[in-house]
C-alpha cells in the first residue's frame, strides 16, 4: 500500500545494497545479506533496485541490465514478500525490456527446456521409485517404529534382491535347460523313482521329508543328467552347473563388498556431521509433506522416539557404575553365554547322534524322529537369543554396545548350529561317498543288470559300511526299509538289493540338499509360528485380557512383543547362510528363499504394525548396517567353506548328478578345457596353473596387498589430518562469529571513538582468522626460528652498540619511532652507563627485532588483538626491563643465547613487548588508520609513551591522575624487573613472569609515595627511551630499594584492586584478555565486561591453538573473569617468590601451547 | 486457457512464475485452491489485483497444513501483518518457498522465521521448547524437553549467547542432511 513511497525513499539505499549484492557472487551469500537487509529495513528497500537503473549513467547501463537480469533470475529465491518481489520484478523487467527486448524470449525458451528436462527427470524418478518393492510398507513402518526397525525390512528387501538374482542365475542356466533340454523324468535311472518307492512317493509323509517325487526333481542335485551336452544347441549342463554354483558365491561376495563399500562411504560422509544431533532432531524432524492424520501420528511417534534415542545416548555418556561389579558381572555374563553356546552345540551333536542311532534301530520312524534334528536346531535358534538378551542385561553396556555384543553372540550361536549340523552331515557324506566308490566300479562294468558275482564284492563293502551309512540317513531310511522289503520280495538276493539301494540313495549331494531345504522349511515354519504365537497371540491376550486381569498386562508382565532388530536381522543372515550352504546341492534353494522372504516380509511387517511395540531404545541402525553386512559376509565365507570343502574333498556320487563318473567335481573344468578347447588353450592353461606361474602370482598378490594396505594407511593418516583441518576450520568459523558478535556488542557499548577502532581491528582479525589454520602453524614455526634470528641480531646489534656510540644506537632506534623527542633524554642518561651499555643495546636491539618479528607473524596471536595492543604494552614493557635486568646480570648473555627455548619465550612476548616499548609503532599503526582517535582510544598508551619518551615534559603536560598512575605503574614494573633481577637474574622465564605479575600489581604502585613516584618517573623515562638499555646500570644500585618498596606496596594495596586490573594479574593465559580490557577500562571501568569478553575471546582463541580451549573460554569467559579475580587475590596474598614460581609454571604452559 | 485469462493476465502469470518456483498451471491451481478456501471472499478475477485476505483459520484448515504442528507459525511468518492473514500473493509465496525447487538458503530463512515464535530474530529457549512441544505433541517430559533444548542450543550456538541467531541456525541447517527433503510441502 505504502510501498510506492517507501520505494522511492529507499531507492538510494537499495542501490547501495544492490551493488553490494552484486559484488557477492554467491547465491547464498546474497540471500543471507538480503535477509539481513530484510530484517533491518525491508520496507525501505522495497523496489529500490529498479529505480537505480534510471538514474544510472549510460556507461553503467550494461551492468545494470546484467544486474536486473540477475534479479529476475534470482528473485524467486529472495526472501521478500511476494508483493515486493512482484514490484521489483516488474521494474527490472521493464528496464531489461527497454534495453534488451530480445533476451527474455530466448531465456524463456531456455527455461522451458530446462523445466521440461527437470520434469522428465522427475517422472523417470517417480517411475523408478514405484518399482522398488514394499517402499510404502517400509515407509509406514519407518514412520511408526523409526529407522531401526525399518532397517530390518530394508535389509530383508536387499536380501530379497540378492536372492532374486541368484534365482535367476540358477533358474536360467541350470534349472530351465535341464527341464527343457535334459532327459525327461523317468528316462534315466537317476530320474526315476525306484519301483519300490513308487507306492509311497506321493505320501504326505514322504513329501514332507522331501523324498518321493520331490527327491527326483530339479530341486536337487541328483536329478541333473551327466550328459556332456544336452539339447540341439549342445548346452553343457554339467559345466554350467558347476560355474553357476561358483558364480552364486562370487556374485554374493561382490554384491556384499560393494554394498559395504558404499555404506562405509556414506557413513564417512555423515560421520563428520555428527555435531548437531539434537538440533536436527528438532528442526529437521518434521516432514512437512505429511498430510494424513495417521501418518502425522506416526511421524510424531517417530520423532518422539528419535529424540528419546538421542537423550538416552546422551545419558549413556554420563552413566557410570562401580568398575569391579561391572567387570565381574560382565565376566559372569560371558561365562553364561559361553556355556549356553557350548550347550547348544552339544545338544545338536547329541540329537544328530541319537537320530543316527534311531535310524539304525527302528524300522519305522515317527514324524518327530525324522525331523528331530531340524526342529531342535530351529528351537535353539529361537530360544537362545532371548537367553542371551537376558544375560546382556547383566552387563550394563551402552545399549549400542550391548546390541553389538548380542549380535555377535547370536551370530556365533547360529554359526555353531550350522557348523555342527554340516559337520554331522559331512560325516555321513564321507561314509556315503566312500562306500559307492568301491561298489560303483563294479556297477559301471555291469551296468544296470547285476551279476551275482560282481554283487558279492560290493555286498561285503556295503555291509561293512552299512551301519554308518544307514545310521546317518534320516530321510532315506524310510525308503530303505520300504524298498528292502520290496526288493527282497522279488529279487531274493540281498546283495543286489543293497547295491541297488545304495546306488540310488547314496547320492549324498541330494541328501545334503534335502537337509538344507528341510532346515530352511522348518525354520520358516518356526518363524511363522513364533510370530503368530509370541507376537500375535500375546498381543491379543494383552490387548483384550488386560481389562479382566489384576495387573496391567500392557505395561507389566507380558506386555506387547518388542521387535528385536538384532535377532531378526541375524535370523535373516542365518537363513541366507543356509541358502548359500545348500545352493550348490539344491539349485532351487534360492527360489525357495525368495518365496520365503516375500512371505516373511508381509508377515513381519504385519506383525510389527499390529502387535509389536517399538523397541524402547531404538538406535540408528543405518550406522550399524555395515555391521550387519559384515556379519553377512562372514556368514557367506563360513557357509562357503563346507561347500567348497565338499566339492574338493569328496568324490561326486556315481550314479546321480551332473558330475557322476568323475573323480572330482571340479574335474569338469579341466575336462572341458582339455576336450572342448583348442590344444593351445589347454597348453596355456597347464602353464598358467603350473607352480612357475602360480607362485609368482601369489607373491605378486601379497605384494599388492601390502602395497594397498600401505596406501590405505597413508590415506587414513591424511584423512585424519584433513579432519583436524576441518575442525580447525570450523573453529575458525566460530571465531569469526565471535568476532562479529564482539563487533556488534561493542558498537552499542563503546563510545563513538571506539567504534572505528573496533572495525579496524575486526578487519585484520578477520584476515588473521582466515589464514589461521595455516598461519598458526607458520607462526609456530617462525617462533621457533625467530629465536635464532634474534640471537644473531642481538649479537650484531650489541656489537654495533658497543662499538659505536650508544647514543647513536639509540638514535637509530628512536628514529624508527616517530617520537624522536625521546632522544635527548636518553642521551643524557646513557652516558654514565656506558660500560654496561652494550647490554642495554642488546635489549634495545631485541626490541627492534621483536618489531620485525611482529611484522612477520601478525597471525601468531597478536593480529587479532592489534587494537588492544596498548594493553599488552604494559606487560611487555615490564618484561622487557626484566630481560634487561637479566642481561645486566650479564653472565646470562651467553647462556641465554644458547638455549633457544628461552628465547622462544622471550619472543612470544616480544611482539607485545615491542608494541609496548616502541611507542611509535603502535601509534603509527593507529595513526594510519584513525589518527584522530588514537589519543582517545589509547589515552593510556600515549601517556605512557609520552612519559617515557619525554620523561619530564610529558608528565607535566598531561598531569592527570591517570597519567601519573600510569607512570607509577610503569615505574613499578621497572622496579619489579629490577627486583626480579636481583632475585633471579638468570632465569628469563621467571623474569618475564615476574614482570607480568608486577604488572598485575600495578595498582599497588598507584599508591606509592610521591618520592617513589619520582623515581619511577625517571625509570619510566629510561624505559621508554631505551627500555632497558640504560636501565640496568641506572637502576642497579636501587633494586633492593625498589623491591622493598614494592613489597610494601603489595601488602598495602592488595585489597583495593579492582577487577580490571586484577585480570592482569591473572596468569598468563588470561593475560591477553586482561590487557585488552585495560584500555577500555581506563575509559569506562565497569561497562566493558561484555565487550572485553568477546574481544578477549577472540584474542585468546588466537593465542591458544586448541579450539576446545577457546570454546570453553568463550562460554565461560565471564566466569573466568571472576576466577581470575580470585586467583589474583590468591596470588597477591602469596609472597613475591611464590608468585614467581606460579607464574613460571604458567609461562611454561604458554610456551608449550605456542611452540 | 480461456479460464486462465479471466483470472490472471499473461503478464501476471509470467511475473508469478518468475517470482516463484511454480509453473503457470500450478499457479492457477493455487488460485483455485485459494478460491476454494473462501469462495465468497475471493474473487475469480485477479486481473486488477483485488485486495483480499484470508484469515489464518481458513488457511490452516487446508489438508496440506492441517497435520503440520507448525501450521500457525508457517502462515503467520508468511503473512505481512504477522497475524496470519494471507493475501493471494503471500499464499503463493508460502507454497513457493515450501516447494521442492526452493533453494536451501531460502528455506532456511523461512524455517528460522517459523521456529522463531516470539519474532525476536533469535531462537531462544522458549522458542525451542515450543517447537519441541508442538513437534512431539507434548509427549516428552519437561525434563526431557529441557535437556533437548539445552543440548540443541549448546550444539548450534556459536557465539555463546545461549540463543540461536540466524547465523547459527543457518550454519546448523545447511549441514542437515534431510532438511531440504522435509521442509517441503507438495501442493
Amino acid at each position: 500500500m505504502s510501498s510506492a513511497s517507501e520505494l522511492v525513499v529507499g531507492s538510494s539505499r537499495s542501490l547501495l545494497a544492490a551493488k553490494r549484492h552484486r559484488t557477492v557472487r554467491k547465491n547464498s551469500r546474497r540471500i543471507y545479506s538480503a535477509y539481513r537487509d530484510h530484517q533491518q529495513g525491508s520496507s525501505d528497500e522495497e523496489g529500490g533496485d529498479d529505480k537505480e537503473v534510471d538514474s544510472n549513467d549510460p556507461e553503467e547501463m550494461f551492468q545494470n541490465i546484467q544486474y536486473q537480469k540477475e534479479i529476475i533470475a534470482n528473485i524467486r529465491s529472495r526472501p521478500w514478500p511476494m508483493r515486493r518481489k512482484l514490484k521489483v520484478l516488474k521494474q527490472a523487467r521493464e528496464i531489461v525490456l527497454k534495453y534488451e527486448g530480445q533476451l527474455t524470449r530466448t531465456r524463456g525458451y531456455q527455461t522451458a527446456g530446462a523445466d521440461l528436462l527437470k520434469k522428465l527427470y522427475r517422472v523417470l524418478y517417480n517411475i523408478v521409485v514405484t518399482f522398488i518393492p514394499w517402499e510404502v510398507r517400509i515407509k509406514k513402518i519407518e514412520s511408526h517404529f523409526g529407522s531401526g526397525v525399518a532397517s530390518y525390512f530394508i535389509f530383508l528387501r536387499w536380501l530379497f534382491g540378492i536372492n532374486i538374482v541368484l534365482t535367476i542365475m540358477t533358474g536360467s542356466f541350470v534349472v530351465l535347460p535341464e527341464l527343457l533340454a535334459g532327459a525327461p523324468f523317468g528316462t534315466t535311472r537317476s530320474k526315476t523313482i525306484p519301483k519300490e518307492h513308487l507306492a509311497s512317493a506321493q505320501d504326505l509323509d514322504t513329501i514332507w521329508s522331501l523324498g518321493g517325487y520331490l527327491q527326483y526333481s530339479v530341486l536337487f542335485y541328483g536329478y541333473y543328467g551327466s550328459v556332456r551336452k544336452i539339447g540341439s544347441a549342445g548346452y553343457r549342463l554339467p559345466l554350467a552347473y558347476f560355474l553357476v554354483g561358483m558364480a552364486v558365491f562370487a556374485y554374493s561376495f561382490i554384491i556384499l563388498l560393494r554394498k559395504m563399500a558404499k555404506n562405509s562411504r556414506l557413513s564417512l560422509v555423515s560421520a563428520s556431521d555428527e555435531n548437531f544431533t539434537f538440533c536436527w532432531r528438532v528442526f529437521c524432524a518434521w516432514d512437512y509433506l505429511i498430510g494424513n492424520p495417521e501418518a502425522a501420528e506416526c511421524k510424531g511417534a517417530a520423532i518422539v522416539n528419535n529424540i528419546r534415542e538421542a537423550i538416552v545416548e546422551e545419558q549413556e555418556k554420563k552413566k557410570d557404575t562401580s568398575l569391579a561389579v561391572l567387570i565381574s558381572l560382565r565376566i559372569l555374563a560371558n561365562i553364561l553365554v559361553l556355556l549356553s553356546l557350548a550347550g547348544s552345540i552339544y545338544i545338536i551333536y547329541f540329537v544328530v547322534d541319537r537320530s543316527q542311532k534311531l535310524e539304525q534301530e527302528k524300522p519305522e520312524l515317527t514324524l518327530w524322529e525324522k525331523n528331530e534334528v531340524s526342529v531342535v536346531v530351529s528351537l535353539i535358534t529361537m530360544i537362545a537369543p532371548s537367553a542371551f538378551e537376558l544375560v546382556a542385561q547383566l552387563e550394563m553396556y551402552h545399549p549400542r554396545t550391548s546390541l553389538r555384543f548380542q549380535l555377535a553372540r547370536v551370530l556365533v550361536l547360529y554359526l555353531g548350529n550350522l557348523y555342527s549340523l554340516i559337520i554331522a552331515l559331512l560325516d555321513k557324506v564321507n561314509s556315503m561317498s566312500s562306500t559307492p566308490h568301491e561298489s560303483s566300479s563294479n556297477w559301471t562294468n555291469t551296468s544296470s543288470t547285476i551279476s551275482s558275482l560282481s554283487a558279492q564284492v560290493p555286498r561285503i563293502s556295503v555291509s561293512e559300511h552299512r551301519n554308518s551309512t544307514m545310521a546317518t540317513i534320516s530321510t532315506a531310511i524310510n525308503f530303505v526299509h520300504n524298498r528292502s522289503s520290496l526288493v527282497i520280495a522279488y529279487n531274493q538276493t540281498i546283495p543286489f538289493e543293497k547295491n541297488a539301494r545304495s546306488q540310488q540313495d547314496q547320492c549324498w549331494e541330494t541328501y545334503v540338499g534335502q537337509e538344507m531345504l528341510k532346515l530352511s522349511i522348518i525354520d520358516m515354519i518356526f518363524t511363522v509360528a513364533s510370530i503368530l504365537l509370541i507376537d500375535f497371540i500375546r498381543g491379543l491376550v494383552v490387548r483384550y485380557l488386560s481389562d479382566c486381569c489384576c495387573w496391567d498386562l500392557e505395561s507389566k508382565f507380558p506386555e506387547y512383543g518388542e521387535f528385536k532388530i538384532a535377532e531378526n536381522v541375524l535370523h535373516l543372515i542365518y537363513n541366507q547362510g543356509m541358502i548359500w550352504m545348500g545352493a550348490f546341492f539344491s539349485p532351487c534353494l534360492p527360489a525357495f528363499n525368495v518365496l520365503k522372504l516375500i512371505g516373511l516380509m508381509y508377515l513381519r511387517s504385519w506383525a510389527v504394525l499390529t502387535c509389536n511395540v517399538p523397541h524402547q531404545q531404538v538406535f540408528r541402525a543405518s550406522r550399524s548396517n555395515n555391521f550387519y553386512l559384515a556379519m553377512l559376509l562372514f556368514m557367506l565365507f563360513l557357509c562357503m567353506l563346507p561347500t567348497i570343502f565338499a566339492i574338493v574333498r569328496y568324490r561326486p556320487s556315481e550314479h546321480c548328478g551332473p558330475f557322476s563318473g568323475q573323480e572330482k567335481i571340479y574335474d569338469i573344468i579341466s575336462d572341458t578345457v582339455a576336450s572342448d578347447f583348442p590344444l593351445w588353450f589347454s597348453k596355456v592353461m597347464s602353464y598358467v596353473t603350473s607352480p612357475v606361474v602360480v607362485l609368482p602370482a601369489v607373491l605378486l598378490l601379497f605384494m599388492l596387498i601390502y602395497y594397498l594396505q600401505a596406501i590405505a594407511r597413508s590415506l587414513k593418516f591424511t584423512n585424519n589430518q584433513l579432519r583436524i583441518q576441518l575442525q580447525t576450520e570450523r573453529t575458525e568459523d566460530k571465531k569469526k562469529v565471535f568476532q562479529m558478535a564482539a563487533a556488534r556488542l561493542q558498537t552499542p557499548e563503546a563510545s563513538a571513538d571506539k567504534n572505528p577502532d573496533q572495525q579496524e581491528s575486526d578487519i585484520p582479525s578477520h584476515e588473521a582468522s582466515i589464514h589461521t589454520s595455516s598461519s598458526q602453524q607458520n607462526g609456530s614455526v617462525t617462533n621457533v626460528q625467530s629465536p635464532i634470528n634474534h640471537s644473531d641480531s642481538i649479537r650484531t646489534i650489541t656489537q654495533s652498540a658497543s662499538g659505536a656510540d650508544l647514543n647513536e644506537g639509540h638514535v637509530s632506534e628512536s628514529v624508527r619511532r616517530p617520537a624522536v623527542i625521546v632522544l635527548p633524554k636518553h642521551q643524557v642518561e646513557p652516558l654514565p652507563n656506558r660500560p654496561r651499555h652494550f647490554i642495554g643495546g642488546q635489549s634495545g636491539s631485541c626490541r627492534s627485532k621483536s618489531c620485525h618479528h611482529m611484522a612477520y607473524n601478525p597471525p601468531s596471536g597478536l593480529s587479532n588483538a592489534i587494537h588492544t595492543d596498548p594493553l599488552y604494552r604494559k606487560t611487555i614493557r615490564s618484561l622487557h626491563p626484566v630481560e634487561a635486568a637479566g642481561i645486566i646480570a650479564a653472565q646470562n648473555y651467553g647462556g641465554r643465547r644458547g638455549p633457544t627455548t628461552r628465547y622462544v619465550i622471550v619472543n612470544e612476548h616480544r611482539p607485545r613487548r615491542k608494541l609496548l616499548c616502541s611507542a611509535t609503532r603502535i601509534p603509527r599503526h593507529y595513526l594510519m588508520e584513525e589518527p584522530t582517535e588514537i589519543l582517545e582510544l589509547y589515552p593510556r598508551n600515549i601517556k605512557h609513551y609520552t612519559p617515557r619518551t619525554n620523561p619530564q615534559h610529558p608528565p607535566r603536560s598531561h598531569t592527570s591522575q591517570q597519567l601519573r598512575k600510569e607512570e607509577e605503574e610503569t615505574g613499578k614494573d621497572r622496579k619489579r624487573t629490577s627486583l626480579g633481577k636481583s632475585l633471579r637474574p638468570c632465569s628469563l622465564p621467571d623474569h618475564h613472569q615476574q614482570a607480568h605479575f608486577y604488572i598485575g600489581e600495578r595498582l599497588d604502585s598507584f599508591r606509592e609515595s610521591q618520592r617513589a613516584r619520582n623515581e619511577i618517573q625517571k625509570d619510566d623515562e629510561e624505559e621508554a627511551g631505551k627500555e632497558g638499555v640504560d636501565w640496568g646500570d641506572f637502576n642497579l644500585p636501587s633494586p633492593s630499594q625498589a623491591s622493598i618498596k614494592e613489597k610494601v606496596c603489595f601488602h598495602t594495596q592488595r585489597h583495593p584492586v579492582h577487577s580490571p586490573r586484577r585480570q592482569h594479574q591473572s596468569p598468563t593465559r588470561s593475560r591477553h584478555m586482561g590487557s585488552q580490557l585495560k584500555p577500555k577500562l581506563r575509559g569506562q571501568l565497569e561497562t566493558h565486561l561484555t565487550e572485553s569478553d568477546s574481544a578477549s575471546i577472540a584474542s585468546s582463541s588466537d593465542q591458544q591453538n586448541s579450539s576446545t580451549d577457546q570454546y570453553i573460554q568463550v562460554i565461560h569467559s565471564k566466569e573466568r573473569h571472576l576466577g581470575s579475580d580470585v586467583r589474583q587475590e590468591k596470588v597477591s596474598k602469596k609472597k613475591t617468590k611464590a608468585n614467581f614460581d606460579i607464574n613460571y609454571t604458567e609461562s611454561n604452559d604458554l610456551i608449550c601451547s605456542n611452540v | 486457457m480461456g479460464n486462465k485469462q479471466t483470472i490472471f493476465t499473461d503478464e501476471q502469470l509470467d511475473a508469478y512464475q518468475d517470482c516463484t518456483f511454480f509453473t503457470r498451471k500450478e499457479i492457477l491451481r493455487l488460485h483455485s485452491r485459494y478460491h476454494e478456501l473462501a469462495p465468497h471472499l475471493v474473487p475469480m478475477d485477479y486481473t486488477n489485483e483485488p485486495d483480499c485476505k484470508l484469515p489464518l483459520a481458513l488457511i490452516v484448515d487446508m489438508p496440506e497444513l492441517k497435520e503440520n504442528p507448525f501450521r500457525n507459525r508457517i502462515v503467520e511468518s508468511f503473512s505481512e501483518d504477522g497475524m496470519g492473514n494471507l493475501s493471494f500473493n503471500e499464499f503463493v509465496d508460502m507454497f513457493s518457498v515450501l516447494s521442492e525447487m526452493a533453494p536451501r538458503e531460502l528455506k532456511a530463512i523461512y524455517a528460522f522465521k517459523i521456529y522463531d515464535y516470539n519474532v525476536d530474530n533469535y531462537l531462544c529457549k522458549e522458542d525451542l521448547e515450543k517447537t519441541l512441544n508442538k513437534l512431539t505433541k507434548e509427549e516428552l517430559t519437561p525434563e526431557e524437553v529441557e535437556l533437548v533444548c539445552e543440548k540443541a542450543i549448546e550444539e548450534a550456538d556459536l557465539d555463546g549467547d545461549s540463543k540461536l541467531s540466524y547465523a547459527d541456525f543457518e550454519n546448523m541447517i545447511t549441514r542437515a542432511p534431510d532438511f531440504l527433503s522435509t521442509f517441503h510441502i507438495r501442493i
